[in-house]
């Protein structure tokens, strides 16, 4: 057999990819936490024995490329006497993980006593110990603030358990039967991925599978680099900011990159992004990669693998000691937001490149919601959400809502099913009118997401963002409007900073409002039907359609007055007098372009 | 020829697909006639009434002798994915006007900024919600103010819906608010169609029930009409014979039941020919098979395990076809409604081969479909696809396909494949025709795995039962991948979906939510099920079938506490002590799973399920067929066929089904109306009792396909 025949390698390809989604469907149907269910906040995939990366499942794109690094880790510690029946764990962002809610799991699987290949899995895990329940805290300092760190690890050694270890996570998780059942379901998969390897090796016999796994990181690297060299020469450089830390209010956070093409690689830079931070949203240098693969990942052919070759033709690199590439004893638990923040970095400097291509900014990515305490028998309970929903306007269409982050892809709650099974009512799950980015192309719809708390008492704590920077509008698109928290907002209305951990009691009501998309392109270029449409499904109010889009609709008949509409849009165009279409804009430049500042 | 008198009562399978409609007719003693009508017209009811009209003077069988006919449509299906419903308004709690919009916020692609969402099937101004609230138990928080919901009422009515929606928040617990509104819909607008969540789907997830319930809405009228038409006319050819309608879990319901649960019905076709695999597979002792249904466009796989087939709680309508993937879903809309199990993917004889930037070679998604339709169709068609490969391999004849009517050029196809494949590859045009066919199988194994391997069952312990137009050519290459021994081809493979029609009992499916610790449930559960399953039985009765031929079977979804998913585990006649149904709960666990949890853990139960069978007098097939229709033409001569670099080209027997009466050895090819069975080397041709192909091949030899 030709050790390059297209045919026998394709059919490998298939295979090896269909092990790392077996992996993953196992982990999906037998794990207990929501977070694994909902968020499907968890990676499977296929490595060499010598921990490169061969197939990773399509599941969240946060965790590309982060395989590697782990895997990296637990060989330098153990590689000489790895043997069979062993299984590594680690979640030490200081040793290969990311930050400690995730538990990597590694099965090295052997072939007589040859090392050919690893079995990888990664979950985030309802909780992992620390200050706040579920680990998720905003606000810790400092890592050993944020829950127990495990370096690399042998959880069973040549086939027995590791019994102090073990009862180490016992003892320090609040909800131990949750991890177990998830650490169970890791194992489980790790299982059967080992099975598959060795089903290939049988099939196409060892020499054959080894040369085809070389192959696949090769081919995706052949594919990445013939669509990068497409790409426009030049460098591109953009930045974007995070509101502050949470612990220093008010200290704006600044994420900066310049991306350039040399060749058939590209570069990304993260020089002068911030000095890393007080509070817990620093990432390491994996979750920058992981921004910047996802991002590259949106512009590049489909199908090419999810795989090493990928990241090859990818050079990420960042300071270390910022909030790209963080240094002990930097806090990381939350560190999505700067992962969500980078993301909407890389996308502007993408834009810069290919301006028809990337959409304006997002509603910024996810805001973390948690309540968690303990119920009058002393049970704990935590309840923990994640939300995001709206996309920017794009170069051709609207922006999309109830749409998840694209680096998350996480599924919402069920209303009824959070109202059975947690101290938590849900109030109202809906789109909000006049927040949306105005554009040719407007942003999509944020909705808000009310709750009442019905323990006695417990601990809120809230991760939101972009109520100081808004998401960015493109092309002469509009920047979205602000995030918000409201306690109790038919009562007292206090707002609250957009990160807060605070102690909640019964009948409590928490209001979160996601910001608004950015727009994409002039407002007053958008189709008057389809401002027309917005305003009868409420979308758009009548008095923003004329403010910020020139459009007069006519809402008895439900029709556009086209006399007036080109009236009122000479009247804008003379009014904001520009020159050139902004590229970007980040405050609104219209008096009324959000009602909720006029 | 006349056969009244001697065929007796027929019964009557119609089944509609994309390209035809196909009608089976079948006689009591097994003897059957089939007919393809087009699909591409414009009122379907009256093209099946007078196609079944010319079948039945063709063959003078009087219209007295329809004993029963059977229907498979896609009217349902085509309205969603059209978007050619009703115009219909919904009314929800304040608060949770957009959950139809917002869905579940999860992508059913990762890095493709261009994706969007189907549009919902009502649009935002047609949604209204109501101050109204129950609990989580059921309580009332806030009652319903008739007067409010009269005033959103008479709003929808001036926008000119054609039946009103109904889904408010935690109504599974407490249906009284929507009963009261659907009360003051009749009231305002008697017999506009209001469909309220808690009849449509009384279970918790208030996304999955608005989902279904909306879309139960937006098609019951078209369905209505359609189903009223086509009883019209039937009724006006003088046909009184009841019409049964395929429901997407692959029993049979009334017309009366279709029209106002038009839900159940939207995926009747391809249920059908599990339907019928499974009953085929059962009668000649083969309880365990995977149903493997290939055709032009896409490849569908299923399982039948211990007799039955698997089925999911809910599916997604027009979500086109998953790429083997389970972990991205939602692409289309949500039906939470029991449904056979089918894994999709978009590889038939259509599907475009083609070289990637890297140099690899690759099938489908995309498809020339009919039009243009592969390059040996000689209609346009440029973009080699795999049956041009099919063809330069020599599986099938040029000049045979549909008993002639369609003639290939080979010729042409030969040279596309050579200049577009071939030659780029740097490979014989046999060879890289073999690998796009190899590519093809590795393809459809991803939805075999889908419903076997990912489901924690081996299919080396399985059959193969293959069908549609493609699946007998593809058939051995399949097993052979999956180590599978024992294929069976049925007879009239291409049309068989029709025939599985006639294989179905009538059945009712019903379910409900009830949240309770298994270990506390006591008496509860019985209860419950009583309740449930008296609801079902009354269904029976109205179908005509008395108490000794009912069939009521039970089913517990649980998990373990905490658990993210549910298992549904069959509850014997007799129900269970809950100490058995915990055990039996975990052993399905271990087996699905690999893993069970310790005897201490919590095991809840979310749903209860009931299944109402109506069990028929007499079989509605007999147990062997005979076709009426016999093919016409000599048996073609022998011709060379290229079966991979290990075998080579092959002077290869061409056969008809008749000629297997002694078992035959591969390489072979069996040439019927409508489809074509490739036998390779090592495999052995036979017919059983029951005029099914058996492919039988003696072990397994790993990897032998790729050789």
């Amino acid at each position: 057999m030709d050790k390059f025949d297209a045919i026998a390698f394709e059919l490998f390809k298939n295979a090896v990819f269909g092990v790392a989604d077996e992996m993953a469907l196992t982990i999906f149907r037998t794990s207990y936490s929501g977070v694994l269910k909902n968020n499907m906040d968890y990676s499977t995939a296929i490595a060499t024995g010598d921990g490169r990366l061969v197939a990773q499942g399509l599941t969240i794109p946060g965790h590309l490329g982060s395989v590697p690094t782990a895997l990296a880790a637990v060989r330098a510690r153990f590689t000489d006497t790895i043997a069979p029946g062993d299984i590594f764990v680690l979640n030490d962002p200081y040793a290969g993980g990311m930050h400690l809610p995730d538990i990597f799991m590694f099965k090295p699987v052997f072939f007589g006593a040859t090392l050919i290949a690893f079995a990888a899995t990664v979950c985030h895990h309802t909780d992992v110990g620390g200050r706040v329940a579920g680990s998720n805290a905003a606000d810790s300092t400092e890592i050993y603030q944020e829950g127990l760190r495990i370096p690399p690890n042998r959880l069973y050694a040549a086939g027995a358990p590791n019994e102090t270890l073990f009862d180490l996570i016992t003892a320090n998780v609040r909800m131990p039967i949750k991890v177990q059942g998830d650490l169970r379901a890791q194992l489980a998969a790790c299982h059967i991925g080992e099975r598959a390897i060795l089903d290939l090796v049988a099939r196409y016999g060892l020499p054959e599978m080894l040369a085809y796994m070389d192959e696949s990181i090769l081919h995706a690297e052949r594919l990445t680099r013939a669509a990068i060299r497409e790409l426009p020469e030049g460098s591109f450089s953009f930045e974007d900011w995070i509101d502050d830390d949470g612990i220093e209010s008010g200290k704006p956070i600044r994420i900066a990159v310049t991306f350039a093409r040399r060749g058939d690689t590209l570069t990304a830079d993260w020089s002068g992004s911030s000095p890393q931070v007080k509070g817990a949203i620093n990432g390491t240098l994996g979750w920058t990669k992981a921004a910047t693969y996802c991002a590259v990942k949106c512009i590049l052919p489909r199908d090419i693998p999810n795989n090493e070759g990928v990241f090859r033709a990818i050079e990420v690199t960042a300071p270390p000691g910022t909030i790209t590439n963080m240094e002990l004893p930097a806090a990381c638990a939350a560190r999505g937001l700067a992962g969500f923040r980078m993301l909407d970095c890389a996308f502007g400097a993408l834009a810069c490149m290919l301006p028809d291509r990337i959409p304006a900014a997002s509603d910024g990515g996810n805001t973390g919601i948690s309540m968690g305490g303990y119920d009058a028998q002393r049970r704990p309970f935590i309840y923990v959400e994640f939300v995001a929903g709206a996309w920017g306007g794009r170069p051709w269409a609207d922006g999309a809502d109830g749409h998840s982050s694209l680096f998350s892809n996480m599924a919402s709650y069920s209303a009824e099913v959070t109202e059975a099974e947690y101290p938590v009512e849900c109030l109202t799950y809906e789109l909000m009118r006049d927040r949306e980015g105005a554009g040719k192309y407007r942003g999509g719809t944020p909705f808000r997401r009310d709750y009442r708390f019905l323990e006695a008492e417990g601990v809120l704590q809230v991760r939101s963002d972009r109520r100081d920077f808004r998401p960015y509008g493109l092309c002469g698109g509009q920047p979205g409007a602000p995030s918000d928290n409201i306690l109790n907002p038919d009562g007292e209305a206090r707002r609250l900073p957009s990160k807060v951990t605070m102690t909640i009691r019964r009948g409590d009501v928490l209001r979160h409002e996601l910001a608004g998309p950015g727009g994409w392109g002039d407002p007053l270029e958008r189709d008057p039907m389809a401002v027309l449409a917005d305003v009868r499904n409420d979308i758009v109010s009548r008095e923003r359609g004329e403010a910020c889009y020139g459009v007069v609709v006519d809402t008895q008949a439900w029709r556009v007055d086209a006399a007036a509409t080109e009236k009122r849009r000479a009247v804008l165009r003379a009014e904001r007098g520009w020159t050139a279409t902004p590229f970007v804009s980040r405050t609104a430049d219209h008096p009324n372009a959000d009602r909720r500042e006029a | 020829m006349s056969e009244t008198g001697r065929i007796g009562p027929v019964r009557i399978g119609i089944d509609i697909g994309g390209t035809f409609t196909d009608l089976v007719v079948m006689g009591a003693g097994g003897r059957f006639h089939t007919k393809k009508l087009s699909s591409s017209v414009e009122n379907y009811a009256r093209a099946i009434v007078e196609g079944l009209h010319e079948a039945l003077e063709e063959h003078a069988i009087p219209t007295a002798a329809i004993a029963e006919l059977r229907h498979g449509t896609t009217v349902g299906s085509n309205a969603i994915l059209e978007h050619k419903g009703a115009r219909i308004g919904l009314l929800g709690t304040k608060g949770f006007r957009d959950i139809l919009q917002i869905r579940n916020l999860r992508l059913p692609r990762l890095y493709d900024l261009a994706w969007d969402k189907p549009p919902t099937l009502v649009e935002r101004y047609l949604r209204r919600t109501l101050d109204e609230r129950v609990d989580t138990h059921g309580a009332i928080v806030r009652p319903l103010n008739p007067e409010e919901a009269a005033r959103e009422i008479d709003r929808l009515l001036a926008e000119g819906v054609e039946a009103i929606a109904v889904c408010l928040l935690n109504s599974f617990a407490n249906p009284i608010h929507e009963r009261q509104l659907r009360d003051l819909v009749a009231a305002r607008a008697p017999g506009l169609p209001c469909c309220i969540s808690s009849d449509v789907l009384p279970e918790i997830g208030e996304y999955e029930r608005t989902s279904t319930t909306v879309v139960n809405t937006y098609v019951l009228p078209v369905v209505a009409r359609y189903l009223a038409t086509l009883q019209a006319h039937l009724a006006a050819r003088g046909i009184a014979a009841p019409l049964r309608l395929m429901q997407s879990n692959g029993g049979l319901t009334t017309t009366v039941d279709a029209a106002e649960r038009p839900m159940n019905i939207i995926e009747s076709g391809p249920a059908a020919g599990v339907v019928g695999a499974r009953a085929v597979a059962v009668r000649i002792g083969m309880p365990d098979v995977i149903s493997f249904d290939m055709g032009g466009t896409t490849a569908k796989a299923s399982l039948i395990e211990d007799g039955a087939f698997s089925r999911s709680p809910e599916y997604q309508v027009g979500g086109g076809v998953i790429m083997g993937s389970r972990l991205l879903t939602g692409a289309g809309y949500l039906l939470k409604v029991p449904a056979i199990e089918l894994a999709e993917v978009g590889a038939g004889g259509g599907s475009i081969v083609w070289i990637d930037a890297g140099g690899s070679l690759q099938i489908g998604p995309h498809s020339a479909a009919s039009d243009p339709g592969p390059v040996c169709y000689d209609i346009g068609g440029t973009e080699p696809t795999v049956t041009d490969a099919v063809l330069s391999l020599g599986y099938i004849n040029p000049d045979y396909l549909v008993n002639g009517r369609l003639r290939l050029n080979a010729a042409k196809a030969r040279s596309v494949f050579n200049a577009r494949i071939a030659a780029p590859l740097g490979l014989s045009l046999e060879r890289a025709a073999h690998g796009a066919f190899e590519i093809a199988v590795a393809r459809m194994m991803r939805a075999i795995k889908a419903v076997s391997s990912e489901r924690g069952r081996d299919p080396r312990r399985f059959g193969l039962f293959a069908f549609g137009g493609n699946g007998p050519v593809f058939a051995a290459a399949m097993a052979q991948e999956l180590g599978v021994t024992r294929i069976v081809i049925p007879p009239s493979p291409g049309l068989f979906s029709a025939f599985g029609l006639l294989y179905a009992d009538v059945e009712h499916h019903r379910a409900r939510t009830l949240r309770t610790i298994l270990a506390d449930a006591g008496t509860r559960l019985d209860g419950a099920w009583d309740g449930i399953a008296a609801e079902a039985e009354a269904m029976l009765e109205v179908d005509g079938f008395p108490p000794s031929r009912r069939r009521i079977e039970r089913f517990a979804a649980m998990r373990y506490q905490g658990q993210a998913f549910e298992l549904t585990i069959p509850v014997g006649p007799g129900g269970l002590e809950t100490i058995e149904l915990a055990e039996a709960f975990g052993r399905e666990h271990e087996r699905t799973y690999g893993h069970r949890a310790g005897p201490d853990e919590p095991i809840e139960v979310i749903n209860l399920r009931v299944i109402a069978r109506g069990i028929p007098e007499t079989p509605a097939v007999p147990d062997r067929l005979s076709i009426a229709d016999p093919d016409s033409g000599t048996r073609p001569p022998p011709r060379p066929a290229y079966f991979g670099p290990r075998h080579g080209w092959h002077d290869t027997t061409v056969l008809l089904r008749p000629d297997l009466a002694t078992p035959r050895p591969g390489p072979a090819i069996i040439e019927e109306y409508g489809s074509t069975c490739v036998v390779p080397p090592g495999f052995t041709a036979t017919l059983d009792d029951f005029g099914n192909i058996i492919l039988a091949r003696p072990s397994h030899v790993p990897g032998s396909a790729i050789q």
